[in-house]
Order: C-alpha cells, then sequence, then structure tokens
C-alpha cells in the first residue's frame, strides 16, 4: 500500500537526478510509461522487488531520502498520491509518532485524529505557523476583497438555472417590520389590506390584548412603507375585537360585507353604520348554519362568493337573486377553513373560477368552481395553515403562511410539490395573515405577537412572464388529469 | 498569538466569509471558526483536493509549487492558501 507514495517519491528523484527506476508491478510501469508522453526521460528499467516503507515527507535536499519512521496517514489512503516534498519537521514528527498507532487501527476513509490542545497550542505558536499564516492571510484578505464575479452572465442564460437553486432568502427579503409597543404588542394580527389608492399604506386590524383588559379590545392601525418613521399614520380602537373586513363594488356602489360565526352575513352601507343593510342567513341544505371563518368574492364580482366554514368545507353562494345563500358544498378540508382566495391576476386567459383555501389541516388545496372536489392538494406544511392568498398580477403565484412561522410562496407553473420561495420568520410566533401588494412585489405578513413584516420578492419569481398564462393552461391541463387518474385508481380499489 | 486571532476576527468579519480553517499538512485542523463536524468534513476534502493540486503542479514542473487555490462554485466559494505545513482554508458565501 505504501508503495505507490514509495513509487512517487522514487519517480521525483528520477527525474531530478536521473537514477534508475525500480518498478513493483506492471500498473507502475504503465504509469510511468504515461509520464514519458509529456516527453520526460525514461532510463532502462529492471523490474525488481523493492518495498519502499512510506514515507510522508521527502526533502529536496541532496541527501538521499530521509525515511522517518512513522507509519503516517497515508497508508488510510493509498490511491492517492500522498507524498509531498517537505522538510520532515521535528514536531509534527513527534505527533505522528504518537498518532501513528490510533491510525493503523482505523479504517481508511476515517477522518484524521484530532491533536489535543496542547499539541494545537504548540503548533499555533511555532514560527512555521506563524510565517504561514502571516502569508496566508495576506493573500486571502486580498482575495476576499477583490468582489469581481468572474462568471458573472450578462445574457442572462444562467437565471433559469439559478432560480432553482438561489437560496430563499435571495428570492424574499425582509423590508420593513411595523410594530408599535402601545396598540399592536401582545395583539394578534386579525386582518391586513393594501390602500387602493396609496399603495404604501398598509391597515392591520388586531384582537384583543389579553394582558391589558383595560385597553380596547379592537386596534385598527394603518402604518405607512414610504417613510422610516416606526409609528402608526392613524390609531383606530373600538371596544370588540376586529376579525375580518371586504368592501366590494365601485367607487360609486359599495358594500362592506361582513360575515361572522353565526352564519349570517350582513352588508353595510357606509354611510349607516349603526344597522345593516341587508343580512343574508346562510344556512346549507335549509338546515345546518354555516359557520363562516373566511370569505372571498371573485375578481370583480359583487354578488357570488365563497365562504369557507369550520367544518372544513367551503361553500359558493350569491347574496342576490333567486338563489340567494348557500349554492354549493365543497368538501375536502379536514379542518376549519382558516383562508380563501379567489383568482384575481387578470391577463389573456381568465381563471377567475379558480380559488384555493386553507385550513387547520395543514393543506392548502386549490378548487374550480365549476367541480365540488378540490383539483390538487398542497402538502408542504407541518402547522396550520392560517392564510392564502392568490399574487394579483402572476397566475400561477401564491402565498400561504402557517404557524410555524413560514411563509411560502408557490408557482404553479414552477412546482407543485414544493414551494418555489420560503422564508421562516424569526422568533417562534405564528403567521397569521398574509397579503400581497396591489403591485404584486411586496407581501405582509402578520404574526400572532402584533408584528406586521413586509417582504420584498425577487423579480424573477413575482413578476410574470407573457407566457405564464399559457402554462398554467397546460399546468390545469396535467392537474385534472392527475386528478381523475387518482380517482379511477382509488375506484379500481374499492372494486377491489 | 494574540495577532493572530485578530487577523482571524478580521477575515472573519469580512462580508461573504463563512468561516476559517486552518489545518496542517496531514489534514488535522488546528484552529476553525466553523463547528466541529464542517470542519473535520471540510479539512479532510480540501487536504485532499489540495495534495492532488500540489501534486499536479509539481509533476507538470517540480521546481514549481502551489501558491493558492480558489473553487467558486454556484452557492459558494473556497480559498486555500496552503504552505509547507499548513493550509489556511477560508469558505465564503458570495451572494452576499
Amino acid at each position: 500500500m505504501g508503495d505507490r507514495s514509495g513509487l512517487q517519491a522514487a519517480s521525483q528523484l528520477f527525474w531530478k537526478q536521473g537514477c534508475t527506476m525500480m518498478f513493483k508491478d506492471v500498473a507502475d510501469f504503465c504509469i510511468c510509461v504515461s509520464m514519458t508522453r509529456r516527453g520526460l526521460r525514461l532510463g532502462m528499467a529492471k523490474v525488481t522487488q523493492v518495498d519502499f516503507p512510506p514515507k510522508e515527507m521527502v526533502s529536496y535536499s541532496k541527501e538521499t531520502q530521509t525515511p522517518t519512521d512513522t507509519q503516517t496517514h497515508t497508508q488510510a489512503r493509498p490511491e492517492e498520491e500522498e507524498d509531498e516534498e517537505e522538510l520532515a519537521e521535528a514536531k509534527p514528527a513527534e505527533d505522528s509518532q504518537e498518532k501513528k498507532a490510533d491510525q493503523e487501527e482505523k479504517q481508511e476513509e476515517a477522518p484524521p485524529k484530532e491533536l489535543t490542545e496542547e499539541e494545537k497550542m504548540h503548533l499555533l505558536h511555532s514560527d512555521e505557523f506563524l510565517t504561514f499564516f502571516d502569508r496566508g492571510s495576506r493573500i486571502v484578505e486580498r482575495a476576499l476583497s477583490e468582489r469581481v464575479d468572474v462568471c458573472f452572465d450578462y445574457s442572462g442564460r444562467d437565471l433559469e438555472d439559478k432560480e432553482g437553486e438561489m437560496q430563499a432568502g435571495a428570492k424574499m427579503s425582509l423590508n420593513r417590520t411595523f410594530s408599535d409597543e402601545r396598540w399592536s404588542k401582545n395583539r394578534v394580527v386579525t386582518c391586513l389590506d393594501w390602500s387602493p389608492q396609496y399603495p404604501e399604506l398598509l391597515v392591520a386590524s388586531y384582537n384583543n390584548n389579553e394582558d391589558v383588559p383595560h385597553e380596547p379590545d379592537g386596534v385598527a392601525l394603518v402604518w405607512n412603507m414610504k417613510y422610516k418613521k416606526t409609528t402608526p399614520e392613524y390609531t383606530f380602537h373600538c371596544q370588540h375585537p376586529v376579525y375580518c373586513v371586504n368592501v366590494v363594488g365601485t367607487q360609486n356602489a359599495h358594500n362592506l360585507i361582513s360575515i361572522s360565526t353565526d352564519g349570517k352575513m350582513c352588508s353595510w352601507s357606509l354611510d349607516m353604520l349603526s344597522q345593516p343593510q341587508d343580512c343574508l342567513e346562510l344556512v346549507f341544505k335549509q338546515s345546518k348554519a354555516v359557520a363562516v371563518t373566511s370569505m372571498a368574492f371573485p375578481l370583480g364580482d359583487v354578488n357570488n362568493f365563497v365562504v369557507g366554514s369550520e367544518d372544513g368545507s367551503v361553500y359558493t353562494a350569491c347574496r342576490h337573486g333567486s338563489k340567494a345563500g348557500i349554492s354549493d358544498v365543497f368538501e375536502g378540508h379536514h379542518g376549519p377553513v382558516t383562508g380563501l382566495s379567489c383568482h384575481s391576476a387578470g391577463g389573456p386567459v381568465d381563471f377567475s373560477h379558480l380559488f384555493i383555501s386553507a385550513s387547520f389541516d395543514w393543506t392548502v388545496k386549490l378548487w374550480t368552481t365549476k367541480s365540488t372536489r378540490p383539483l390538487y392538494s398542497f402538502e408542504d406544511s407541518c402547522d396550520y395553515v392560517y392564510d392564502v392568498m392568490w399574487s394579483p398580477t402572476h397566475p400561477a403565484l401564491f402565498a400561504c403562511v402557517d404557524g410555524s412561522g413560514r411563509l411560502d410562496l408557490w408557482n404553479l407553473n414552477n412546482d407543485t410539490e414544493v414551494p418555489s420561495a420560503s422564508v421562516v420568520v424569526d422568533g417562534s410566533t405564528a403567521l397569521n395573515r398574509v397579503r400581497w401588494s396591489h403591485s404584486g412585489r411586496e407581501i405582509a405578513t402578520g404574526d400572532s405577537d402584533g408584528q406586521v413584516l413586509v417582504y420584498d420578492v425577487g423579480e424573477p419569481i413575482c413578476v410574470p412572464k407573457p407566457d405564464e398564462w399559457s402554462r398554467l393552461v397546460h399546468t390545469l391541463m396535467e392537474i385534472n388529469e392527475n386528478r381523475d387518474e387518482g380517482d379511477e385508481l382509488a375506484a379500481q380499489r374499492l372494486v377491489a | 498569538m494574540a495577532e493572530v486571532e485578530e487577523t482571524l476576527k478580521r477575515i472573519q468579519s469580512q462580508k461573504g466569509v463563512q468561516g476559517i480553517t486552518i489545518v496542517n499538512a496531514e489534514g488535522i485542523p488546528i484552529k476553525t471558526t466553523l463547528d466541529n463536524s464542517s470542519t473535520v468534513q471540510y479539512a479532510g476534502l480540501i487536504h485532499q483536493l489540495v495534495m492532488k493540486a500540489r501534486s499536479t503542479v509539481r509533476d507538470i514542473d517540480p521546481q514549481n509549487d502551489l501558491t493558492f487555490l480558489r473553487i467558486r462554485s454556484k452557492k459558494s466559494g473556497i480559498m486555500i492558501a496552503p504552505d509547507k505545513d499548513y493550509f489556511l482554508i477560508v469558505i465564503q458565501n458570495p451572494s452576499d
């Protein structure tokens, strides 16, 4: 085993001093032959059996090789060219002597044995180390200061590869954190919304602060992204915790819709908030009141909407008309539905029949209003998924947040098994809400500790390319096919 | 010795530096800013690589020797300043 190193040592000497080469076997001979193709000399060789003791250090001096009497780690990796032309140091030799016994017992792949602290300190104080370190650190510092990326590709060809491999942190970066000592600390963020008129304004609503019972239960704060000021622009409070609100309609004819867990949906005129304009009892099949936990209106629709309930079902409903009330039930979740989002990214193809739901059952499900079975189930989370929202600009992108503090971005055109980007918020908080800004470039999320965090999303992820819509058509076709196949298999198993 | 510590700290605090390890000629780590398992892993792998690189240089020209080795990868980089007795290994994160 040590012969290879011996051979190497011998070959070096040969080239320098032209001595006769001695080979252990045919394999060694062949190696020597290949070296000659580089044009180096080859002398007459006698095949003689020789045993070279494995050496770790070979000196360049004119003396013959000084065989150190240590069996060093070269035996651990026989297939490699271990010889180092170095001066045999007295101290390392001593150390290797001590290590020798241990190393002989070890397998080939064993990591090098550690030195004791004393030995290390000894080395660190030695002159050789200091000279080495002086030079080495100088070179390294120079190299570190040069921040030139010689591999940069201006043509952008590399970007497609990079997207798949970039760290999540580079895809989403934290821009701001909004929190108010007095009003938001220790309250859960219950709802978030971006202003359509002033894109830098964000309103967040909070529930009660259990530690401070004499303070109002419900708080809403308006935050401003534009300025570095860390306090809210406006503060509103009310006696009851605020859970969720939604304004539907156009500028002239709009209503505030509220739904609560008793199944009642009220629409209010903003001019008269003392009494609802109109109420609708949401009952399913004339008997069961739907305990609504979430609600969403498709883009541009003021009549039809979807609601999620505590029992895990999603219902479509409409406000007006002969069929006012619940229309269809979509069953699939095994736990209360926490969030709903209707597809809203307008483009060449209309996907407004798609909606997604988040639930306590750790999944996000993709639905179409055309079918009561889910199209697909996203099962990457290990905690309650608290909210989900489609990107307002990218047709295949949506964000979801869960109880472990994770914010995930899913791109259906990229991968339906794992999120395309993911970030975990510091601190052990659960993320309760997620809202894309109207531009689709930022995401706001609220946590259980009253913090609102705004993340910037990297361009490659959030800006849709022109073909995203047609790609999504294909993706949906595949999803449909897979779902039908899955159903067939399940049916077959039932029969069998 | 205090100088060595100071220099190490300075290098470590540079932008993009993930960790520094110093190994001796046998691949045994002497000083490191990384955790134990990473240090052992890097030390073993890099030691083999440096040996190979050095012998390549020497084979081409026996009077030559390896002075600096730098690996650039998609996600990180490794710089190695080898010497007869020790290697200084700096692990980088150029995306910073």
